[in-house]
């Protein structure tokens, strides 16, 4: 999937499927050249149940003229080649977790979450779009006066060593984030969502999955820090399939550090 | 007796020798030009080169320093202070090295500096008013202001004003001085708000229907946060209607496009909900008419 494809010239519009989501890429004449046009689609979570509780036939896919807006349209030219890869978004990921935990003060767990994952298509390198792979939302991780607006995301925390991957988290739109947590404070924490600056880290396959580095979460009394975890080895035979949009751990500190100053106010 | 004054000036004229002697002693260009005039005026000159050089060096370094560390307003202020009170410290150098006598220069400078202080009050006090204004760091460039019921985009930050980009783009001066007296809301100034919307549904509506069908509305629609979670009030049974507010965070960002389709899929939901928008209505009980009166 994530690999170079030819510009659909004679087939119509390619779907993409990962998961419930779904990317449309069309090609287009302009001239003597032509044009990539790509659009995501979202099913409608409310066309799956009818209210008798038996489930409906999925809605035909009902794509609008390639002239409308809501193509991305980009010359390309004589190319007729275009990549996809994934890329994490640009704004900060907040993972809700569906079942929030407390964490006992001094403990250390180590566990994985997962995340949406979007998908870039690529031109001789050059980024043309990126595409949520999930129909996103936004929300406020922290106060309205001094939090960040993320991107909303939701999961499981698994409290386990190794993911475990079951039906739910072989969707090709989900990365999984190993992550280490740590109550550094004296009283307990809730643990209810955790934020991950995307753009500092990289994705890697392993075999039909995702993975990025590990991340360690520290909470003490003054809110809570975020970083990689220099500890946390990869997979042997991880592939790198993205590389960070800002490269070095130093960068992934001062903004986690930004942040922490924002949300403690220092 | 001739003859000794002819050798006193030849002996003068022997002792001050090759440039000197094309300046005579009686000519104007020979008081000007004394060995004292000429030292008076490298150290003048001296005082000023270097002067400028040494404030030059530290508005430079200044520049750079405040850039990293304070907002482009503060910096810009900093700067010109300094760069004028280094202008005011090489002109006293200068004046002392002229040797001119500056109590007399100070006492009219004190007259002149009343008098101005009179024509440039106004002037003055935006200047002082501006440094308030920083030191509160109630708004910045780029932020959104309303200045009593004046609102805009901060388009630039000066030394005795502000200039607002108008939404219908246009340009509006306002001085520090009224800045500092009106009432200043900052809307951007954080990175959410929460858009307020009040309801009026007619009597006879499920007020849980409609928190149902407004909760969803904020659910379903892209540009609304899910945290903080929206607000659902009854303020009260009005003359018309159960009135409501109803209340959701938007990023800043997205405070427009929020704004439209928040409405609009209110209006939907309503429809599709058989919800009814209340308006002024009045019912009028009719008293049933006894027998034998018209």
């Amino acid at each position: 999937m994530w690999t170079e494809w030819t510009l659909p010239k004679n087939e119509g519009t390619r779907i993409h499927r990962f998961g419930k989501a779904m990317l449309c890429v069309s090609a287009d004449m302009a001239g003597e050249g032509d044009v990539l046009a790509a659009m995501p689609f979202y099913p409608e979570s409310s066309h799956a149940q009818s209210a008798s509780g038996r489930k409906k036939a999925p809605p035909a896919l009902c794509l609008p003229p390639l002239a409308d807006p809501a193509w991305t349209r980009y010359y390309m030219g004589k190319t007729q080649e275009y990549r996809l890869s994934p890329g994490y978004p640009t704004l900060p990921v907040c993972i809700r977790l569906r079942e929030s935990f407390s964490l006992p003060p001094g403990a250390d767990i180590q566990g994985w979450i997962f995340s949406h994952i979007e998908a870039r298509i690529m031109v001789g390198g050059a980024l043309v779009a990126s595409f949520p792979l999930r129909k996103p939302f936004k929300t406020m991780y922290g106060t309205p006066e001094s939090g960040v607006v993320c991107r909303f995301d939701e999961a499981d925390f698994l409290d386990i060593s190794e993911p475990t991957l079951d039906s739910l988290h072989q969707d090709p739109a989900l990365v999984a984030h190993p992550v280490r947590l740590k109550n550094s404070s004296l009283e307990p924490v809730l643990v209810s969502e955790l934020c991950i600056y995307g753009e500092q880290l990289s994705v890697y396959g392993v075999g039909t999955s995702m993975q990025s580095e590990r991340l360690s979460f520290v909470f003490s009394e003054s809110g809570v820090r975020m970083r990689l975890d220099g500890q946390g080895a990869l997979p042997p035979k991880a592939i790198l399939l993205t590389k960070p949009k800002v490269s070095g751990e130093e960068r992934f500190i001062e903004r986690s550090f930004e942040l922490f100053k924002a949300m403690t106010r220092l | 007796m001739e003859e000794t004054i002819d050798a006193a000036a030849a002996a003068k004229s022997a002792e001050r020798g090759g440039f000197w002697d094309l300046l005579p002693d009686d000519g104007i260009l020979g008081r000007l030009f004394t060995f004292d005039s000429v030292l008076t005026t490298f150290k003048v000159v001296l005082a000023i080169v270097l002067g400028l050089m040494a404030v030059g060096l530290v508005v430079t370094v200044l520049k750079r320093v405040t850039r990293k560390s304070l907002d482009a307003r503060t910096s810009s202020l900093v700067v010109k202070i300094v760069q004028y009170l280094g202008l005011a410290l090489i002109a006293i150098n200068a004046f002392d090295a002229a040797n001119v006598d500056l109590s007399a220069l100070l006492g009219a400078a004190g007259i002149a500096g009343i008098a101005l202080g009179f024509a440039a009050q106004t002037t003055v006090s935006n200047f002082i008013s501006g440094f308030f204004l920083v030191s509160e760091k109630t708004f910045s460039q780029g932020d959104v202001l309303n200045v009593d019921g004046t609102v805009g985009v901060v388009h630039s930050v000066d030394a005795l004003s502000i200039k607002l980009r108008t939404f219908d783009n246009q340009l509006v001066r306002i001085p520090n001085e009224i800045l500092i007296k009106a009432k200043v809301i900052n809307i951007t100034r954080f990175p959410a708000r929460r858009l307020n919307i009040d309801l009026s549904v007619v009597y006879g509506t499920d007020i849980n229907t409609v928190r149902r069908v407004l909760m969803e509305v904020a659910d379903q629609n892209q540009e609304v946060l899910r945290n903080p979670e929206p607000l659902f009030l009854v303020k009260r049974f009005g003359d018309n209607a159960i009135e409501i507010l109803y209340g959701v965070w938007l990023p800043k960002e997205d405070w427009l496009k929020g704004l439209n389709s928040i409405h609009v899929d209110i209006q939907r939901h309503f429809a599709q909900e058989g919800i009814a928008f209340a308006f002024p209505t009045m019912t009028i009980h009719m008293p049933a008419a006894k027998k034998g009166e018209r």
